[in-house]
């Protein structure tokens, strides 16, 4: 008997039981569907991850301040007031000589307005590395100069969103926006950055509705927020007597982040511990900054994604087990229905083999076609997901063809045993039965 | 028109058993079922084997139809050694020189007339003639029913698909187990007919009935009791059967 025809007789046998076929399918089904389905949601954060973490850059290492609250946060008063700070971006620059680049920013909100509407924007102060450090790109003008931190220029740089937000089509080049009650002249605009939709790490966030202005300019003209509330232990006279020291004033004065581009990126684990220590000391043990090394981040995620595909692959071969054994049960009892078939077929002259082959294809249609099934419905599945829920996804054709071919090889393995059952049954006692 | 006379001077048997015993063992019982038979069967002729039950009669067939090996003596079919063959070996040819027609009929219930008939032809190398398998339907009457299935059909008609089946692969010989025993005596005679027809075309025939005028449309008788051969006598007024016409 050919393949063809075995493969035929599979198919009548199948559709001539439709809803039992259905059944038996559906194990595999499910299985197929869910390890397609989970595969390309783990795939699609495994990739906005790594995406995110890659336009941090595996070069750099972000120093962030952090807000510290209870019983540490009134010793925090006590020993480190500023929390990150100025000076702390000029020690690092000073002491790490893996640091190529160190860039201090301070992010601001404050309304800006160009004609009567004022939009909330976030401000960022900071330095012309800034630029290569993000790894952003200038669309147009420039971004900011030494001769603008030195001159203490109001000038600023926009991000692709704040462009669209304040000047809608028209073009910013040379105009001014008002913040709070200072004027700026627009001298650059930064390209579009892409943004994944999820945001898997704290460190990143939506970079092109920002403005960028010099760190001075912004030191002087801006506080931020956590700064503006003043310590209730610290004195009124104290206080005079800070504000009226005007240099140490912008050495103490409060940063967002730190970033430290070091060299290369196997420099991000040793540079990292420097700094560290660096700031341990300048704010005598008090934690209120973290430093996050996207590198680090990669490592953990990929470490992350191991994990769950390890466990991914125990559900679905639990899953693809069940339907296995649900198949083997369905063509068990096919087996004793179709005895007398068995009988009838060794008789015009089936050998034991074809009786094999043909139980052996008929389970392999089914495990085939359901998980044919299945990965129809985990890709459909994957993709109403990330229509609604909004995930990234990425249905990965390894998935598909792995899954696949185990739906295959559950096909073979369990149809084994009914198949050898169907092969040894006597005709003589086959065509006597029922 | 005796045993061999149509197929010229080679007096070739078709069937030839020397001595055939099959024993059955149930644990460490030994039941005796075929205690030493022989005979021959020359081509062309029409052969009824008769007996009580438990005569050995189906055990023969079953060894005669290479569903079975004996357990001692000779069994030569179409010129081969048939009794030490290998279980692919004893596929291959009932695939192809044996038709069966059996009491229940035995058709596959989810298959056309016409898959039935082809049935054979898929486990013999793989070809499939579907012009053969019409050719065979049409032989025995049934050309407008090719593609009804059993169920669809009466149970004349239902044989004579097993029959069709039988003939497909053009066996030298025609095994029929009791291919009457489940048909009305009208049924039953056109049944025969088909037989007699075959059997005038130069097929060998050879049927188990326990049913004498059955046994009386063939050329001769062979009687088995308690697993011997008690004779083996031709039928001197062979029974012509007739179909009666239908409307």
């Amino acid at each position: 008997m050919g393949i063809l025809d075995a493969i035929q007789t599979g198919l009548s046998e199948l559709l001539s039981h439709k809803m039992r076929s259905m059944l038996t399918m559906l194990g595999v089904i499910f299985g197929v569907a869910a390890v397609i389905a989970m595969v390309s949601i783990g795939e699609g954060a495994k990739q906005e991850a790594l995406d995110q973490i890659r336009q941090m850059g595996i070069d750099v290492i972000h120093v962030k301040r952090a807000s510290i609250s209870g019983e540490l946060a009134d010793k925090a008063e006590e020993r480190s007031p500023y929390g990150l700070k100025y000076s702390d971006a000029q020690s690092i620059a000073n002491v790490c000589s893996y640091a190529k680049r160190v860039v201090p920013t301070r992010e601001v909100f404050a309304d800006v307005k160009v004609g009567e509407k004022p939009v909330s924007v976030k401000i960022v102060g900071t330095t012309p590395d800034y630029l290569v450090v993000s790894r952003s790109k200038l669309q147009e003008g420039r971004f900011l100069f030494p001769t603008d931190i030195h001159d203490h220029l109001p000038v600023c740089v926009l991000g692709a969103a704040a462009k669209r937000e304040l000047f809608g089509f028209d073009d910013p080049m040379g105009k001014t926006v008002k913040v709070s009650k200072k004027l700026f002249r627009v001298v650059g605009l930064i390209q579009p950055k892409e943004v994944g939709s999820a945001k898997a790490f704290s460190a990143l966030r939506d970079l092109n509705s920002d403005i960028y202005i010099p760190i001075n300019v912004s030191i002087t003209d801006f506080k931020i927020a956590s700064q503006q509330a003043i310590p209730a232990d610290i004195t009124k006279l104290q206080q005079i007597a800070m504000k009226l020291m005007s240099r140490t004033s912008i050495e103490n004065s409060a940063l967002s982040e730190v970033i430290v581009q070091v060299q290369n990126d196997v420099a991000t684990g040793p540079t990292a511990s420097i700094v560290r220590s660096v700031l341990n000391r300048s704010h005598r043990g008090i934690r209120d900054y973290e430093i996050i090394i996207p590198a680090e981040l990669l490592k953990q995620s990929q470490q992350t994604q191991r994990i769950f595909n390890i466990v991914m692959a125990a559900i679905a071969s639990i899953s693809l087990l069940v339907g296995g054994i649900g198949i083997m049960n369905i063509m068990l009892a096919t087996v004793t229905q179709r005895t007398r078939e068995i009988g009838v077929r060794r008789c015009v002259g089936a050998t034991r083999w074809d009786i094999v082959r043909q139980f052996m294809l008929e389970a392999l249609v089914i495990t085939c076609l359901g998980g044919l099934i299945g990965i129809v419905m985990g890709v459909g599945g994957a993709k109403a997901i990330s229509d609604y829920a909004h995930w990234r996804t990425v249905v990965s054709m390894q998935a598909i063809i792995v899954s696949f071919g185990v739906s295959a090889l559950v096909g073979i393995i369990f149809g084994m045993y009914p198949a050898v059952r169907a092969a040894m049954v006597d005709p003589i006692e086959a065509l006597r039965y029922g | 028109m005796g045993g061999g006379l149509g197929w010229g001077p080679s007096n070739l048997s078709v069937i030839e058993v020397k001595d055939l015993k099959k024993t059955y063992k149930i644990g460490s019982v030994e039941i005796p079922a075929l205690c030493g038979v022989s005979f021959a069967v020359e081509p062309g002729e029409f052969v009824a084997i008769m007996g009580p039950s438990g005569s050995g009669k189906s055990t023969l067939m079953n060894l005669i139809g290479c569903l079975d090996r004996p357990t001692s003596g000779v069994y030569k079919l179409d010129g081969t050694d048939a009794s030490k063959l290998s279980d692919a070996a004893r596929a291959a040819v009932r695939n192809r020189k044996i038709g069966f027609v059996f009491q229940s009929f035995n058709l596959l219930p989810r298959m056309s007339a016409l898959k039935n008939t082809l049935l054979p032809m898929m486990y013999s190398s793989g070809r499939r003639d579907a012009k053969a398998a019409r050719r065979a339907l049409e032989s025995v009457g049934l050309g407008k029913r090719l593609h009804h299935t059993p169920m669809q059909l009466s149970g004349g008609e239902q044989q004579r698909v097993a029959i069709a089946r039988a003939l497909v692969n053009d066996p030298p010989v025609m095994f029929g187990d009791e291919p009457t025993g489940n048909l009305d005596t009208v049924t039953g005679v056109e049944i025969m007919a088909i037989f007699q027809r075959l059997n005038n075309e130069g097929k060998t025939v050879i049927i188990v009935t326990h049913e004498a005028d059955i046994a009386q449309h063939a050329k001769r008788i062979l009687r088995f009791r308690d697993g011997l051969l008690e004779s083996d006598e031709p039928v001197h007024e062979q029974l012509i059967a007739v179909p009666k016409p239908r409307e």
